[in-house]
């Protein structure tokens, strides 16, 4: 009897020390990454890098303004795309939750979600640059888009399942139509959550870096002309990174930290608006 | 001695009523009133029939959740619909203002009329704004009281000033503007339970509705808050006409001008209040009613 009590609680204490180093053998590679890309990149980052545009091969110093505001726009136009489709998309799927339609476009959304960025990329290289015979931001943008898509639609989807349905009742019985209700009872509930699952869609595609190869492609210039060639972060670190000159390289973890820095940034931001947009509906 | 005396008042009370109610009433109404028509208290107009449910059947699927419901319900009176959990009473309610079109595969047999006008021929958002509802569980949505209320009145059109005033109406009516009038525009949330359930009352009154269905309001709030909201429906009756669900017995008694009792989808009994309470007519009413069963 007090043997085997024993044994359960050695056993327990095994299990939970396992666990503790599944976590930290976890955690590890977060924090080397975080070390070795602050510790590389944290030198080249000076003003120049925000304010100047890559200077011509050879030349040392310049920055990646251009990538930046490159990375901005090409997201942005990823979410301008992804955001209106995933949500109303979601919104379908979790109304008609149940039915066969339903379960049919959840799981186009799931296969959407699997396919391979690289695969994206083709794929708006032939039908958006190909036929145009140039390489776009806007065809990064679709790229992109494409890939949050299916991000959004789940999120949104769980965020609007999670509303309670006796709150979609409430404004059909007061005469209200299905559309409405959904817009303004349905949506407003679920909007925190919605919230924080495009912004960490966006955050998961700014590090994409192969749909953006064939489509965005990138430019050694200042340019926000959505037609023409655009530089992104992730883009503009993968080209200096494979390039030969060790201020490339110096200025790619630079870039990757700049980059990570962004996301960071975009998590934060998401939290703080979905924090506070539940303070405006539960009014504390 | 006083006894019998009394009973011989009431006796003859109840005969003038009934020839009052003969002579008074008109001849469209003979139509629309059913067997069961007992007679209206002194204080409110002459009894008039507001709803008409006829042979009504309500299936989820293949299930019939509601079998056959014939009844009729007064103007200006409170009917209470009990019965033990699953035997379709919050079904029929539903059907009422139809939403049960909300679940997928329900579908209703039958006939309900609402003054005479085929329920399941009127067009929807009309139907909802002259039959309202109240749920179980109180169900204010994420936005400020006032929105909370003016929500129905801005469906149907409402705007300005006139909002203002129909919203503190409202709120008076369901006994909650003491208590809200300094946070209109908070959170409809930082309310209390009791208090959602009557801010869900005023949200339903706040379009005027003809007819107030109420689904076990009060299943969910403490006997302080049910003696509030049945205070509440109590007033109601002078402008709206009342059905309420309820698993609750007492309420039923005290709250009611009639009961119908629900078995198994169907209407077993249907009289007024006293009647059932008091000399209920058929066996399994009484067992219902005493505790014999459910």
């Amino acid at each position: 009897m007090n043997l085997r009590s024993l044994r359960r609680r050695v056993t327990s204490h095994i299990m939970g020390a396992l666990c503790v180093v599944a976590v930290l053998v976890a955690l590890v590679p977060l924090a080397f990454i975080l070390f070795f890309v602050v510790s590389k990149g944290i030198g080249a980052v000076n003003l120049d890098f925000f304010t100047q545009t890559p200077k011509p091969v050879g030349e040392t110093g310049g920055g990646m303004s251009n990538s930046i505001v490159g990375t901005l726009l090409v997201c942005g136009l990823g979410g301008l795309f992804a955001i209106p489709i995933g949500i109303m998309s979601g919104i379908y799927v979790a109304q008609s939750a149940g039915s066969q339609r339903a379960n049919v476009v959840r799981f186009a959304a799931d296969i959407l979600n699997g396919i391979p960025s690289i695969v994206i990329g083709v794929f708006v290289y032939a039908i958006a640059v190909s036929p145009f015979r140039q390489f776009t931001a806007l065809a990064g943008g679709i790229a992109l888009g494409i890939m949050m898509i299916p991000l959004i639609t789940r999120t949104t989807e769980e965020m609007v399942r999670m509303v309670p349905n006796t709150m979609m009742e409430g404004a059909l019985a007061l005469g209200a139509t299905r559309s409405r209700a959904i817009v303004s009872v349905v949506l407003p509930s679920a909007a925190p959550g919605i919230v924080t699952g495009v912004v960490l869609a966006l955050a998961r595609i700014a590090g994409e870096t192969a749909p953006l190869l064939f489509t965005a492609f990138n430019n050694r210039f200042w340019s926000t002309n959505l037609l023409q060639p655009m530089s992104t972060l992730p883009v503009q670190v993968f080209t200096y990174a494979i390039g030969p000159y060790d201020d490339w390289h110096r200025q790619a973890w630079a870039g990757a930290l700049v980059l990570i820095t962004l996301v960071l940034i975009c998590s934060i931001l998401a939290r703080f608006a979905t924090r506070r947009l539940e303070r405006m509906q539960t009014g504390q | 001695m006083s006894h019998i005396l009394h009973r011989s008042a009431v006796f003859t009370s109840c005969i003038l009523k009934i020839i009052h109610m003969i002579m008074s009433a008109q001849p469209a109404l003979d139509s629309r009133a059913t067997p069961e028509t007992p007679a209206g208290k002194p204080e409110t107009p002459a009894a008039v029939i507001k709803l008409v449910v006829k042979n009504l059947s309500c299936y989820y699927g293949t299930n019939k959740a509601v079998r056959d419901v014939t009844l009729g319900i007064q103007e200006h009176r409170t009917t209470a619909l009990i019965g033990p959990s699953g035997c379709g009473k919050s079904t029929f309610l539903r059907a009422l203002n139809r939403m049960n079109e909300v679940v997928p595969g329900a579908r209703v047999e039958g006939e309900m009329l609402l003054d005479g006008q085929d329920i399941l021929k009127m067009e929807i958002t009309g139907l909802r704004r002259r039959v309202g509802m109240v749920f179980q569980k109180a169900n204010p949505f994420p936005k400020s009281i006032f929105d909370n209320v003016a929500y129905g009145l801005r469906i149907h059109g409402g705007k300005g000033s006139q909002l203002e005033s129909a919203v503190e109406q409202s709120l008076r009516r369901s006994a909650l503007w003491d208590e809200v009038k300094d946070k209109l525009h908070r959170s409809a949330f930082e309310l209390s339970g009791g208090q959602q359930q009557r801010l869900s009352i005023a949200r339903a009154l706040a379009i005027s509705p003809e007819v107030l269905l109420l689904d076990e309001p009060c299943s969910a709030l403490d006997p302080i808050s049910t003696a509030r909201i049945e205070e509440l429906l109590y007033n109601l009756k002078s402008t709206c006409t009342i059905v309420i669900v309820t698993h609750n017995m007492q309420q039923a008694a005290r709250a009611s001008d009639y009961t119908g009792y629900f078995l198994m989808g169907r209407l077993i009994e249907f009289n007024e209040t006293r009647t059932m309470f008091e000399n209920p007519s058929k066996q399994e009413t009484e067992d219902y009613i005493t505790g014999r069963f459910g």
